[in-house]
């Protein structure tokens, strides 16, 4: 018997508790064990040829140079900022056509069936393969990049905000038509609300697919951006620039994540299961 | 056609595909009248009610309020439905508010009938919070308060208290009654607790199962309040459930 805030124990429950910390334990020790395989990668690493896997610290002194001697007069945050506003600028399209047109496909039927091959047709296409076109018709310029991105990441918003307005529970329907509420008060009143979480798994797919698709866009000619650092780091064979790229990603990636999440709670407080 | 009467149903028919669910029903309803419809489990007492509505369209026969082909548009009606429909992303007071904004009522008189309606369900302390939040129980009386803040002419109520608990079943049930006088609704209720459908009723409607057929109609001469233990009451009851079990 253990004892714990004064009460005794049951077997069962000191099994559960020593779980608890087992769970809190294995995201630690998962870390530590990246790092540790990090190290070992990069034993045989030479910064002066390039060759072998970066290591930690050389990394880290990476990160640190590109502050001091900022790359295009760029340091790290402010190519971020600018692969930001790529996709900020591309979301914004995004979340006022893609859930526009979302909604329009996902009630109406006859719009639903008009345009639901056409727009299959689009998002079967990777939104890379447009890049040979859209460089042709638009040079290389800053819309360009966004177009690519809101290619990539328009798909995302306008099906799941199409398969929420398609599903709205046939209850809260019938509970409009017997209060009469008009065709439009179904729809602003009943189905969008309904529909609401649907459309916010569109807003976090599309903010994660416009974030991958403009490190692309950028890998293929910019001169700022975090994705112009990684073919910077790779076209100068500095590999720890390219480290230090996709750790910035994948931080800035999980910013956004949280950051949509945390949007998603404020607009939805529903959907927070809590008493 | 007689202006007594709120609801008449004229040989009402209804198939879904091949399956018959209403057979050639005909009967009325007077105004003001509280009407219980017993029958066994599945046996079409939702649907009639969702033709009244217009939820369905009935393959034969015709349904008339107020002398009227039965239209939401026209007639203030209220359904309290069977599954817990009150709307996830609203909070318990924007939920009783719903239906009264969707017929646009003036803002004072929606905060007064809400307020009533808090008051008279003891919902004041989850006023703020969503139905999820709330128990099984907790959140069919919003939906019954949704429908009955719209002062609705007739009232149509399908199970409504098939998920609560004893205490508060018995409390809403003397809640309806006092509704039910106070506004001179006409009530539609289905339920298939019998002892319920006594105590309520004017008029017992007693349907037999698919195709739906109406068995009898008992008339509840009983006084109110009503006690389950009255000889009469008993003697109802005992008669409903005969007919029930009589196939």
């Amino acid at each position: 018997m253990s004892k714990k805030h004064g009460l005794n124990l049951s077997k069962a429950e000191i099994m559960e508790h020593r779980l608890e910390i087992l769970y809190r334990i294995l995201p630690l020790i998962s870390v530590l064990l990246l790092v540790g395989l990090w190290m070992i990668a990069s034993r045989d690493f030479n910064a002066d040829v390039g060759s072998g896997f970066p290591t930690p610290a050389a990394v880290w002194d990476r990160t640190v140079r590109l502050f001091t001697r900022p790359v295009k007069k760029m340091n790290l945050i402010m190519h971020a900022l600018v692969s930001l506003r790529r996709i900020g600028l591309a979301l914004a399209f995004d979340w006022t056509f893609g859930i526009i047109f979302g909604i329009i496909i996902g009630w109406f039927p006859k719009p639903r069936a008009f345009f639901t091959p056409m727009f299959d047709a689009f998002r079967a296409v990777p939104p890379l393969a447009w890049i040979p076109l859209i460089t042709l018709w638009f040079g290389i310029g800053e819309f360009p990049k966004i177009l690519i991105v809101i290619f990539g990441s328009l798909a995302s918003i306008v099906v799941n905000v199409k398969a929420g307005l398609s599903a709205v529970d046939k209850m809260y329907l019938n509970v409009g038509t017997v209060f009469n509420a008009t065709p439009m008060q179904t729809l602003i009143k009943i189905a969008i609300p309904s529909s609401l979480d649907a459309i916010f798994a569109g807003v976090r797919t599309s903010t994660s697919a416009a974030w991958m698709v403009v490190l692309a866009a950028e890998m293929l000619g910019a001169d700022s951006g975090v994705g112009f650092l990684i073919s910077r780091g790779m076209d100068s064979i500095d590999m720890p620039l390219v480290l230090t790229g996709m750790i910035a990603i994948g931080i800035v990636g999980a910013i956004l994540a949280i950051l949509t999440q945390f949007v998603e709670r404020l607009i939805c407080p529903w959907t927070r299961k809590s008493k | 056609m007689s202006e007594e009467y709120k609801v008449k149903v004229e040989h009402l028919t209804k198939y879904f595909g091949d399956l018959h669910v209403l057979d050639d029903v005909s009967f009325n309803i007077k105004k003001g009248e509280f009407l219980c419809v017993v029958g066994p489990t599945g046996c079409g007492k939702t649907t009639f009610l969702n033709l009244l509505t217009r939820i369905y369209m009935p393959t034969k026969g015709e349904l008339y309020i107020d002398g009227e082909r039965a239209d939401p548009k026209k007639h203030n009606l209220s359904v309290v439905f069977q599954e817990p429909s009150a709307m996830p992303w609203l909070t318990v007071e924007k939920n009783l508010r719903f239906g009264m904004e969707i017929k646009k009522l003036a803002k004072d008189e929606i905060d007064r009938r809400v307020l009533n309606m808090i008051k008279l369900l003891g919902l004041e302390q989850f006023r703020d919070r969503y139905p999820h939040q709330l128990s099984m129980s907790t959140a069919q009386r919003i939906i019954i308060g949704r429908a009955f803040a719209m002062q609705p002419d007739l009232l149509l109520m399908d199970e409504p208290y098939g998920q609560m608990d004893i205490k508060l079943r018995f409390y809403l049930e003397d809640e309806v009654i006092r509704l039910w006088k106070e506004m001179g609704t006409t009530v539609v209720f289905i339920t298939h607790n019998i002892e319920e459908a006594v105590y309520l009723a004017e008029r017992v409607l007693i349907l037999t199962n698919k195709p739906a057929k109406i068995r009898e109609e008992v008339n509840v001469d009983i006084p109110r309040p009503r006690k389950v233990s009255d000889p009469e009451f008993v003697k109802i009851r005992n008669h409903v459930t005969e007919q029930i079990r009589w196939w």
